[in-house]
C-alpha cells in the first residue's frame, strides 16, 4: 500500500509536476536566545511519505514544523526539498495548524480562497470544490464563527488543498476536537493524502493517531530524533486491531522508557497507594525524601501495570519543579 | 409565527424607554401652563416647538443647521483622517512609532479647549480656527484606537496570512486592516460624540452663523425658547452621529457576533 502511493506520487511528479516533495534535513539547530531546542537534527523523508512525529511537550517536534514550514529562522544546518533551497519551493509547502485560524470577518469561500490568484468566478470555482471534497459546500457564505471546531479545522483543510501543496505540515490539528469528530478528520486527512499523494508531516501527542495515519513514526526527544519505524498497517487502520494496538503500545512503551533513562532529578522508592482514575491516575510513593505523589496517565499504567511495595524510580524534569507549603 | 401576546411584549419594549421622557414633557409642559415655571428660566416645549418651526419656515433654522453640521465634518475629516493616517503609520512601522508616539502623546495630554486663547491669537476668529478646534479634539480618539486596533490584529492570523503568501498591501487589506477595524469604529464612534462639544464652545467664541451663532444671539434677546431649541439641535445631531457610527459597525462588522447581534 505505502509503495504503492509512493510509485504513485512520483508517477504525478513526473507528469504533472504535482506529487509530493522530497524532505531532506540535515544538521538542524535551533535556539531561541540561550535556550536550545534542536541538536543537529538529521531526516529525510521520500516524496509522498506520511510522517508522524510523537514526542512529550516541548521536545522540539513543532520547532522542527515551524523550520519546515519557513516560519522561523534556522539556527544552523540545511533543509531542502527537491534537492533545492527550501524558500525556492516554500509556496508548495502549506501548514494547518492547531487553532483552525480562520479569519473571522471572511465568509468561508474567501478563507478558502485567500491568496489564490485568478479570476473572481476562478477562485470561488475552485475554492467551491476544495470545499466539497471537506464535504462543506453547503456552508460556503456563512461566516466562521457559526462552524464548529471540527467544521473550522475542515474549512483551513480545504484552504491548505486549494493551493495544491506538495508538502502538507500539520502541526496538532486535531488536538482540540472531541474524539469522534477527530476520528472522522483522520480518515478525511487520510483520503485526500492517498488522492493528492503530497509529503505529509503530522506534529501529535496522541500515538493513536500517529498510527492510524502514518507510513513511519518519528519520535523526538530532547532535539533529536530517537525512534524510527515504519508502520506496516494496512489501510484504512482500525483503531482496535490487534497489530494497530501492539504498535502503539510499543511506541508509547518506548517514550516512556527514553523519559526514565535521562540521569537526572531521580527518586528512587516503594509504591504505597494506587488511586486510579479514567484519565489520569496518582501513584503515591514512599521515598527517603517523603511521601511522593506522581500523576500517570492511566493508559500508561495499563501498559506497564504498578503493583502495591515495588521498587520505583520517580523522574522529574527541573523545569517542572513547583514548590509549595503544606499544611 | 408571533403570537398576539408576543408581538404585544414586543411593542410594550418599544414604548418603555419612551415613558419617562413623554412623561417629564407632560408635567413641564403643565407646569409652565399653570405658571409654576417662569417663561424666562424654561419656555414651555410647545413654544420650543413654535419657535423651531418659524425659523425653519423662514429658513433660517436649516442655514444654521448646514454651517454648524459642514463645520463639524469638514473638522472631523481633518481630525479624524489624519489620526487615521498617523495611527496606521505607527501601529504599522516601529520606526515610525518611535519617531512620533512618545510626542504625540504627549500633546495627547493637553486639553483642547485649553488652546482656545492660543488658537485665537494664531488664527484669529475665523472659520480655520473652529476647523482647528474640531482637528485637534478629534484626532487623538482616531489615533489611539486605530493604533491599538492594528496592534491588537491576532498575531497567529498574521502568521498564518504570511505563510499563505500573502505580504504587503494584500496582507493589511485581507488580515491587518479588518482586525483593526472594530477598534477604529470605536475612535470614530468616541470622536463623533467629542466633535460636537468642540464645536459648540468654539462656535460661542464668534461665528455669523451657525446654532451656536443662533443660541448666543438668542440669549442676547431673553429668547429662551430658541436657546432651547438650540440645545435641542445639538443633541440631535449628536445623536444622529452616533447612529450614524452604529450602522457602519454594524454593516462593517457583521460578521462579529457581538455586533450582528445587536
Amino acid at each position: 500500500m505505502q509503495i504503492d502511493n509512493r510509485e504513485l506520487a512520483q508517477v504525478e511528479a513526473v507528469e504533472g509536476g504535482s506529487g509530493g516533495l522530497d524532505v531532506e534535513v540535515s544538521g538542524l539547530v535551533k535556539h531561541f536566545g540561550d535556550r536550545q531546542v534542536l541538536y543537529g537534527l538529521d531526516l529525510s523523508i521520500p516524496a509522498g511519505e506520511f510522517v508522524a512525529i510523537v514526542g512529550r511537550s516541548g521536545c522540539g517536534k513543532s520547532t522542527l514544523l515551524r523550520q519546515l514550514a519557513g516560519l522561523d529562522t534556522l539556527s544552523g544546518g540545511a533543509i531542502s526539498l527537491d534537492g533545492k533551497a527550501r524558500d525556492e519551493l516554500g509556496d508548495q509547502v502549506r501548514i494547518m495548524y492547531q487553532e483552525a485560524r480562520l479569519l473571522p470577518w471572511r465568509t468561508v469561500i474567501q478563507n478558502v480562497a485567500l491568496g489564490l490568484p485568478g479570476s473572481r468566478a476562478q477562485v470561488r470555482a475552485r475554492a467551491e470544490q476544495a470545499l466539497a471534497q471537506v464535504g462543506l459546500a453547503d456552508r460556503a457564505d456563512e461566516w466562521p464563527s457559526r462552524l464548529s471546531g471540527g467544521q473550522r479545522q475542515r474549512v483551513a483543510l480545504a484552504r491548505a488543498l486549494i493551493h495544491r501543496p506538495r508538502l502538507l505540515l500539520l502541526d496538532e490539528p486535531l488536538g482540540a476536537l472531541d474524539a469522534l469528530t477527530r476520528i472522522e478528520m483522520q480518515r478525511l486527512i487520510e483520503e485526500i493524502w492517498r488522492q493528492h499523494a503530497f509529503t505529509a508531516v503530522l506534529v501529535t501527542h496522541d500515538v493513536a493517531e500517529a498510527v492510524a495515519l502514518a507510513d513511519r513514526i518519528l519520535l523526538i526527544e530532547e532535539g533529536r530524533i530517537t525512534f524510527d519505524e515504519p508502520v506496516d498497517l494496512p489501510r484504512p487502520r482500525e483503531h482496535g486491531e490487534a497489530h494497530f494496538a501492539a504498535l502503539e503500545g510499543r511506541v508509547l512503551k518506548r517514550l516512556m522508557t527514553v523519559e526514565a533513562l535521562t540521569p537526572r532529578n531521580q527518586l528512587r522508592g516503594r509504591v504505597t497507594e494506587i488511586l486510579i482514575d479514567k484519565v489520569l491516575s496518582e501513584v503515591r510513593l514512599l521515598t527517603p525524601a517523603g511521601l511522593v505523589s506522581a500523576a500517570v496517565p492511566t493508559s500508561a499504567l495499563r501498559e506497564l501495570p504498578l503493583e502495591l511495595g515495588a521498587e520505583v524510580l520517580a523522574v522529574f524534569k527541573s523545569t517542572e519543579v513547583v514548590l509549595a507549603t503544606t499544611d | 409565527m408571533t403570537s398576539p401576546i408576543e408581538a404585544l411584549r414586543n411593542g410594550a419594549r418599544g414604548i418603555l424607554p419612551w415613558l419617562v421622557p413623554v412623561a417629564i414633557l407632560v408635567v413641564w409642559e403643565l407646569s409652565a401652563l399653570f405658571g409654576w415655571l417662569s417663561t424666562r428660566i424654561l419656555p414651555e416645549p410647545l413654544a420650543v416647538l413654535k419657535a423651531g418651526w418659524t425659523l425653519a419656515l423662514s429658513g433660517e433654522l436649516w442655514t444654521h443647521i448646514r454651517v454648524s453640521a459642514g463645520r463639524a465634518l469638514a473638522g472631523f475629516a481633518i481630525g479624524g483622517g489624519l489620526g487615521l493616517l498617523l495611527g496606521l503609520l505607527t501601529g504599522s512601522f516601529r520606526k515610525v512609532e518611535i519617531a512620533l508616539d512618545t510626542t504625540l502623546q504627549m500633546i495627547r495630554n493637553i486639553p483642547p479647549l485649553a488652546l482656545i486663547p492660543l488658537v485665537i491669537l494664531w488664527f484669529g476668529i475665523d472659520e480655520v480656527a473652529k476647523l482647528f478646534l474640531i482637528s485637534f479634539g478629534v484626532f487623538f480618539a482616531v489615533y489611539i484606537n486605530t493604533f491599538h486596533g492594528i496592534r491588537s490584529v491576532d498575531p497567529a492570523l498574521i502568521e498564518m496570512g504570511r505563510s499563505y503568501g500573502l505580504s504587503g498591501w494584500p496582507l493589511y487589506r485581507e488580515v491587518i486592516l479588518p482586525g483593526a477595524l472594530a477598534s477604529i469604529l470605536v475612535g470614530v464612534r468616541y470622536a463623533l460624540g467629542f466633535m460636537w462639544v468642540i464645536l459648540i464652545v468654539a462656535e460661542t467664541i464668534s461665528a455669523q452663523a451657525g446654532i451656536g451663532y443662533m443660541t448666543m444671539n438668542a440669549r442676547e434677546f431673553l429668547q429662551t425658547d430658541v436657546v432651547l431649541l438650540g440645545i435641542l439641535l445639538y443633541a440631535l445631531l449628536g445623536k444622529l452621529a452616533d447612529v450614524a457610527a452604529r450602522l457602519l459597525e454594524r454593516r462593517w462588522l457583521r460578521w462579529n457576533v457581538a455586533y450582528s447581534a445587536a
